[in-house]
């Protein structure tokens, strides 16, 4: 029992044990140490790529279980205990398919294109602070690594768009930029007025800033949790943003002319860029791992399935946004509000 | 401004509203029916294909190969009708009764024309099949029994029998 | 030689180019092909190419008997059998000097109502899956469900019902017909209201659809545009008032129109189309008296020589029937007129100059069946 509890709660403080045994027992060799480093970042690396793997498995199995809660179905119920291996079947079979690639594709970029998309999202796990000192790297620059980090895959879906030679694909590719550059502003002005509270882009002191719940940003930020949560939503391309890979337009927009293998990737990339912005909103505004009674990993688990549960809500209920539309709502509304909002923030911290 | 404010506001009531419907369909039961194992309840005049099923009383079937059916039929389903041949002359019974489920179109209009009642649509709806000939059908050594609602429903319509021999006799 | 029935420009300058829309794609609902010319997401012309699905309907009823044609009219417009039933029955009626029974006349109301609510429901959750709405298309579908198994429990089918006999019906409505259908209508106007809530009044919906595909009055009638899509350009033109038919008069109902006949407006003309019919059936249940079904129709149906034209007010507008007898057991020609045809043929003139998304919700507005174009 204690030891169960112990490795829940101070996690941290085991690794760091292993670590210097590891470290004590290497120099006993008297080996080069960078070697060992090496060794404990591949096994950090290896540990996050799983996680990542099975989680996006069952996000994907909650995001249907959810859907037909909404809409007075079932949802899959067939394979396994309430078809929780049903995204399992899914992935074998995604990966057993053909892989099709068309004629007149531009081979390497449609071959790289899946991989753009997915290896920023795989990136940004590298400062998501899952639990106490669980954090792959506490960067100091944490929150603006995840801009930059994630500013990224727009590149990989206009690429996707581009080499499929399709012109839904590119239409798609396209809004995508429009769509993920212009949230970005109101996204990063809300980022800064959490930063103007907590006085550190390092993950770590945003979240001991919001010791208390009292002290969860989320009281001091409402309007700013809210415009993050939109300007999130945008830029993973979830309905009702879901403009590049429009149904009804856009056949399925970037994503098209792909299939198999790759189609698998594409879809990993959103279901895990949905737990990240997920993830951020939590450490930003939920106050990250920190709460009573359960172990910090727990919590942290807890808030961003919470946050992840209202996008889907927000995900099944609303019609899709047109593209116009989408940038009017992007300038003229979000903009705007986190300007204003960031600048109340800063007469706030100035003067009180 | 006011304007711009009123729109968001207006805006974010009726988002509100669309949310709540939503969040009231989480409570309400799922509709979904669980089909391999949990079957439709069918309709009484449900149509699905069509049977010449065995009347209980006679413990035989009870058409009279007259051929008003397949006359009747617009994609011309029923495809042949044979009487059976006893002592050389043909006698008022069908022997043979073939019927194509692939060009049929459920419209009971077979159904309605029989004077004799002697075909029905039944309760059958899993009709699909990888190979073409064997959806075409013999009904009369199939022997089909009709159970339940059905088989009462289908009684009923013997009743006037005796008028509808009369009918053809004439 | 040219594949596409545009042209565009070739040169420097130009950046259009043709987009083929469908025969595959998920918005066309089914096999209509649109070719568009587009300027980046805008459409600069759009030529809709039908055919895909044509099956000789009007050649096939010419070597049919007159009884025998009934079911083939179920499957134009699959989506209210029974309106093209009852447009077909009347008119071999007609021809033939026959006087439906007045029960007859209230049950092919009842049928026609709850043929209309199914069609507008079906609409109803394929438009929202064409603004990208994922669940409208599951409540719609609870309800249709309904009506559907009504209408099954009077005619055996559930979607091609063949509902109609010429002279009448052939069974009369099963016993608990009446008390089913009491208990839709009672709690079916609350669900409209939440269909509403959930797309129609949404702030993103509004936004999409308000003043996008204004269709004026001029075009509406010179194109022969009728049904919903006519009355949301505040056109009140409805032929159950007009021209009443099958005992329409005895009804009190209103004709929903709309002011500016933008896609909105059409949205929500057959939002309240469905209200309407169920006031309709409510009255038709108060109608509704003990009675003879079937006239007296002759064994063998030979209408004497003449032509006819009758038409009724389907889920989509004008849904009429030509026939020609030569005074033989089939008829000479028969030509089906579709609302879906001339509907469509007016998106050229609506849809330039928006975007691919406004097709979209443009093209649904007009609620097309793609068989009852081709036939
Ligand atoms: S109409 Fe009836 S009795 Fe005559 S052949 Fe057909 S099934 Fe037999
Ligand atoms: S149901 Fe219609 S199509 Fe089928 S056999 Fe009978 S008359 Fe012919």
């Amino acid at each position: 029992m204690e030891l169960i509890k112990d490795i829940l709660y101070n996690t941290d403080k085991i690794l760091k044990d292993f670590y210097n045994w590891a470290y004590k027992l290497w120099s006993s060799f008297n080996l080069p140490f960078f070697i060992l480093d090496i060794v404990f970042y591949l096994l950090i690396t290896l540990a996050v790529a799983a996680f990542l793997v099975f989680n996006a498995l069952f996000i994907i199995y909650y995001d249907r279980k959810v859907a037909a809660k909404f809409q007075v179905r079932y949802g899959p119920n067939r394979v396994g205990y309430k078809g929780i291996l049903q995204t399992v079947a899914d992935t074998i079979k995604l990966l057993i398919k053909e892989d099709i690639n068309a004629d007149k594709v531009d081979k390497i970029v449609f071959f790289l294109a899946p991989f753009l998309v997915f290896i920023p999202s795989f990136l940004v796990f590298l400062v998501i602070p899952f639990g106490k000192g669980l954090i792959p790297a506490d960067l100091n620059i944490g929150i603006l690594y995840v801009l930059a980090i994630t500013g990224l895959s727009v590149l990989g879906i206009l690429s996707a768009g581009w080499a499929s030679n399709n012109k839904y694909s590119l239409i798609g590719g396209m809004r995508s930029a429009a769509q993920i550059i212009s949230y970005e502003i109101p996204m990063v002005l809300v980022i800064l007025s959490v930063l103007l509270l907590s006085g550190s882009l390092k993950m770590g002191d945003i979240i001991n800033a919001q010791s208390s719940i009292s002290k969860w940003f989320i009281f001091v930020q409402p309007i700013g949790f809210i415009l993050f949560l939109i300007a999130g939503n945008a830029e993973i391309n979830r309905a009702p943003f879901d403009l590049p890979e429009a149904e009804s337009e856009l056949v399925s927009g970037f994503i098209t002319e792909y299939s198999a293998m790759k189609f698998a990737f594409f879809f990993l990339a959103e279901y895990t860029n949905l737990f990240l912005t997920s993830a951020i909103a939590t450490t930003l505004f939920l106050g990250g791992w920190q709460g009573p009674f359960l172990p910090p990993f727990v919590w942290f688990i807890i808030k961003t399935y919470l946050v992840i549960t209202l996008l889907m809500w927000f995900r099944w209920t609303f019609p899709r946004i047109r593209v116009d539309h989408l940038m009017e709502f992007s300038w003229k509304y979000l903009t705007p509000i986190a300007f204003v909002n960031l600048i109340a923030t800063a007469i706030l911290v100035k003067f009180i | 401004m006011i304007k711009y404010i009123k729109n968001i506001i207006t805006g974010i009531i009726s988002l509100c509203e669309g949310l709540s419907v939503t969040l009231k369909h989480v409570f309400r039961k799922p509709i979904t029916l669980q089909y391999p194992e949990q079957k439709p309840d069918l309709q009484l005049r449900y149509r699905g294909r069509l049977v010449m099923p065995v009347d209980p009383e006679k413990n035989d079937i009870r058409c009279t190969a007259c051929m008003i059916c397949a006359k009747v039929c617009p994609n011309h389903s029923i495809l042949e009708i044979e009487k059976v041949i006893e002592d050389g002359k043909p006698k008022p019974k069908a022997k043979k009764y073939i019927y194509n489920l692939g060009t049929c179109m459920f419209c009971n209009l077979c159904v309605e024309a029989c004077p004799f009642a002697a075909i029905i649509m039944s309760d059958e709806y899993a009709l699909a099949n990888e190979d073409k000939e064997k959806l075409i059908l013999e009904l009369v050594s199939e022997k089909y029994n009709l159970t339940g609602k059905k088989l009462n429903w289908w009684k009923s319509k013997f009743k006037d029998e005796t008028i509808n021999k009369e009918k053809v006799q004439k | 030689m040219n594949k596409f029935p545009i042209e565009i420009e070739k040169g420097l300058t130009t950046d259009e180019y043709i987009l083929n829309m469908g025969p595959q794609h998920p918005s066309t609902h089914g096999v209509l092909r649109v070719v568009l010319k587009m300027d980046g997401e805008v459409v600069k012309d759009a030529i809709p190419d039908v055919g895909y699905i044509h099956t000789g309907l009007e050649k096939m009823f010419e070597n049919r008997k007159y009884e025998q044609i009934i079911p083939y009219t179920d499957r134009t417009d699959y989506l209210s059998a029974v309106n093209n039933n009852l447009a077909y029955c009347l008119a071999v009626e007609k021809l033939l000097g026959i006087e439906v029974p007045e029960r007859a006349k209230i049950m092919r109301v009842i049928l026609c109502e709850l043929n209309r609510i199914m069609s507008h429901l079906l609409w109803y959750s394929a438009y929202g899956l064409d603004m990208g709405a994922l669940t409208p298309i599951i409540y719609a579908f609870r309800e249709r469900e309904e009506v559907i198994d009504l209408v099954e429990s009077m005619t055996g089918g559930r979607l091609t019902h063949n509902a109609l006999r010429i002279g009448g019906f052939k069974y009369d409505l099963p016993k608990d017909f009446i008390y089913k259908l009491k208990n839709f209508i009672s709690h079916f106007n609350d669900r409209i209201d939440e269909y509403e809530a959930l797309l129609i009044n949404n702030v993103i919906f509004v936004n999409r659809t308000k003043d996008i595909g204004v269709l004026k009055k001029e075009i509406a009638i010179s194109y022969g545009v009728t049904g919903p899509s006519l009355r949301g350009s505040d056109i009140s033109y409805d032929l159950r008032k007009i021209e009443p038919y099958s005992g329409y008069e005895k009804f009190e109902f209103d004709v929903c129109t709309g002011k500016n006949g933008d896609t909105l407006d059409r949205c929500k003309v057959r939002m309240n189309e469905m209200r309407q019919s169920i006031r309709i059936l409510e009255q038709a249940i108060d109608h509704l008296k003990d009675g003879d079904i079937m006239a007296k129709v002759p064994k063998v149906i030979k209408p004497a020589p003449g032509e006819i034209y009758c038409a009724v007010e389907g889920p989509r507008g004008e849904t009429g029937v030509y026939i020609v007898s030569d005074g033989s057991e089939k008829p000479y020609r028969i030509k089906l007129r579709s609302p879906s045809f001339s509907n469509l043929s007016v998106l050229k003139e609506i849809v330039v100059g928006y975007k691919i998304a406004d097709l979209v919700a443009i093209m649904g507005s007009l609620d097309l069946v793609i068989p009852e174009i081709d036939r």
